[in-house]
């Protein structure tokens, strides 16, 4: 968890957080007191400089607390007053709140032990702040615990994967490479078995995950940039500009005409843009490449055969 | 450099070990870091109270005889100090240590780290088989999201532009009550005081930055308020029936119900679905191209077969 320089005020929270961490961790290394508290040696050995320092009124040897760590190993005394672990904010008590929400809400049905347990401290922290926070996670926990184990044990998985372009759920063998955020989502990078190509899956769309115990070796990584582009079109919205732009994942800033704006978007599936194109069809009209306009055209002719000449019943 | 943290963790110390409220003077006197003229001496405490409450530790004032006007003192309960959800288990500890690692990497990451110092610092192993088998990931990387739960739990309005569906700046005031995560997206919920109404905003619609506007402590969050209400199926949900092609149309077979009527040709089934934005639904329908066709209403039968003809006029 990388941060910025800490002010005075965030260097003293952590001070009165180090004595009681200390206390239970008595002979802790500064390598590992440092990385817990995600410090470099050198800002933990300022911090252990500047508590040392601090103490009760009267500042004598007596008052002051008496912390070693010139042997690399980390003691504390002389410091009752502060051991205790210091109250959660309600920042923190909000955001674990939320983190437990989102693993209740991800559990199998037959964790009822788990569950329990998470309600419980649920419902001891709303207590304190109130019914303010809920969260329902789209990805399962479980399935990206079995995605991190597979990528540190260097295993294949087995998926079922719901493609929302294509529309298909299909079982597919793949090597993952490396979890990323793509506009907001969790994705995962993979060599597809199955595809025997790179491929890119978004986590909430995994249906199961089971680690492979056969492993097959996969291809050097290629650049992915090479497989993530593919498709520009220019588009031209004429109306619901946010809905519009949100289907086509292009950023959109507020602006101050109500005129149709052209822009540009990219997709490396262009089956995707030309579903987004039938879908906007009354708000969107894709002016580029002019091979898009047929096949959006021969799309709508498709459909609308269905309508009017097969035997759908009104 | 260090002298102000220095003065708050010697102030800290002070006000907790004292079993009696110490009056300013005393706190001036004895405390080390408090230097200067006294009307320097007083902003610094004041601001140093100030700091110290917003890490969520508490300072009492109160003085030492009720009958006399004494000058008032000062003092920090443990109590009102120490970790507060009381007793806790491995697995709690476990349970706890998942939810704050779940921000690892998030926009909240630092008020994660510290939760996981004092969580750690308890002193309990914690059950590590649950650590691995479960990895709740929360990715909002939207500063916003911080502002937002600072405002609700401090009952701070907050001011802020929403863009509407034409990208216009819409100016809010909200007296935020939660925050919720849906969808993949985060939305506050809460009493919009210009709409005087209850709303939901999606976060990353807010244009530019959320605002804490006004004092604290400025609005009560109605005890029976429930933000998954927002989101659940209010009445008057609209109906339609569906024609889907074998296989396909996966989203809306999760959705909707099967008729098992029989009137729909062979290799496709008819769905029942309800749904809540019509011109939402058209898109989504439309999205599926020839695999799924309307059956009924007859007017979103007639809306959709509209915008194809005018697909084939436009690209034709």
């Amino acid at each position: 968890m990388a941060k910025p320089q800490s002010t005075p005020v965030e260097r003293a929270a952590r001070l009165l957080d180090l004595v009681p961490f200390i206390s239970t961790h008595q002979g802790i290394s500064l390598t590992d007191l440092a990385q817990e508290f995600s410090l470099t040696e050198s800002e933990l050995l300022s911090d252990l400089n500047t508590l040392w320092m601090c103490g009760l009124p009267g500042y004598t040897p007596l008052e002051l607390i008496d912390l070693d760590f010139e042997s690399g190993y980390v003691s504390i005394r002389n410091a009752e007053v502060l051991q205790r672990v210091r109250l959660l904010t309600k920042q923190e008590l909000v955001i674990i709140l939320l983190g437990l929400d989102i693993l209740g809400n991800s559990l199998a049905a037959d964790r009822k032990d788990l569950q329990e347990g998470i309600s419980q401290l649920i419902s001891r922290i709303k207590k304190i702040v109130g019914n303010i926070a809920t969260a329902m996670p789209i990805v399962d926990s479980s399935h990206r615990a079995t995605i991190s184990q597979a990528l540190k044990s260097r295993k294949d998985l087995i998926i079922k994967y719901h493609s929302t372009i294509r529309d298909t759920l299909t079982e597919r063998t793949i090597t993952p490479l490396e979890i990323s955020l793509d506009h907001g989502f969790e994705v995962l990078h993979a060599y597809c078995q199955s595809a025997a190509g790179f491929r890119t899956f978004r986590l909430e769309n995994m249906k199961s995950v089971l680690i492979s115990t056969s492993s097959v070796a996969t291809p050097e990584m290629t650049e992915l940039s090479e497989i993530e582009s593919g498709f520009e079109w220019d588009l031209l919205i004429k109306s619901r500009f946010r809905t519009s732009s949100e289907r086509f994942r292009a950023v959109y800033q507020a602006r101050d005409s109500v005129v149709a704006e052209r822009i540009t978007v990219s997709s490396f599936s262009q089956d995707w843009l030309l579903r987004n194109a039938i879908s906007t069809l009354a708000s969107v009209e894709v002016l580029t490449p002019v091979s898009a306009r047929a096949l959006i055209a021969e799309k709508c002719r498709q459909s609308l055969e269905l309508y009017e000449t097969w035997g759908f019943p009104k | 450099m260090s002298r102000k943290t220095e003065r708050l963790v010697n102030l800290t110390i002070a006000l907790l070990a004292t079993k009696r409220y110490i009056t300013k003077s005393e706190i001036f006197r004895t405390v080390d870091g408090y230097e200067g003229a006294d009307d320097s001496k007083e902003r610094m405490f004041e601001r140093d109270k100030d700091d110290l409450r917003n890490l969520g530790i508490e300072i009492e004032v109160g003085t030492f005889d009720p009958l006399f006007e004494d000058e008032s003192g000062y003092r920090i309960k443990p109590e009102n100090y120490q970790f507060q959800l009381g007793e806790v288990n491995a697995q709690e500890i476990a349970l706890l240590s998942l939810a704050a690692e779940a921000w690892r990497g998030a926009s909240m990451a630092p008020s994660a780290l510290s939760a996981l110092n004092k969580l750690h610092a308890i002193g309990i192993e914690s059950d590590t088989e649950l650590l691995l088998n479960f990895a709740p990931a929360i990715v909002s990387q939207d500063g916003n999201l911080a502002v937002a739960i600072s405002a609700i739990t401090s009952k701070t309005v907050l001011s802020f532009s929403y863009l509407s569906e034409t990208l216009q700046r819409e100016s809010r005031a909200l007296e935020a009550y939660a925050v919720t995560s849906r969808y993949g997206h985060w939305y506050i919920f809460g009493n919009d005081l210009d709409r005087k109404a209850l709303r939901v905003f999606r976060l990353d619609r807010i244009s530019g930055d959320l605002k804490l506007q006004g004092r604290s402590g400025s609005y009560e969050i109605p005890s029976d308020v429930d933000v998954d209400s927002a989101f659940s199926k209010p009445s008057g949900l609209l109906k339609a029936t569906l024609f889907l092609r074998d296989g396909r149309g996966l989203n809306l077979r999760n959705r909707g119900l099967e008729l098992n009527g029989g009137k729909a040709p062979v290799g496709w089934q008819e769905y029942e679905l309800e749904y809540r934005d019509h011109e939402r639904f058209v898109e989504e329908v439309l999205w599926y191209g020839s695999d799924v066709i309307v059956s009924r209403p007859q007017a979103l039968r007639d809306e959709i077969i509209s915008h194809l003809k005018s697909g084939v006029v436009k690209y034709g």
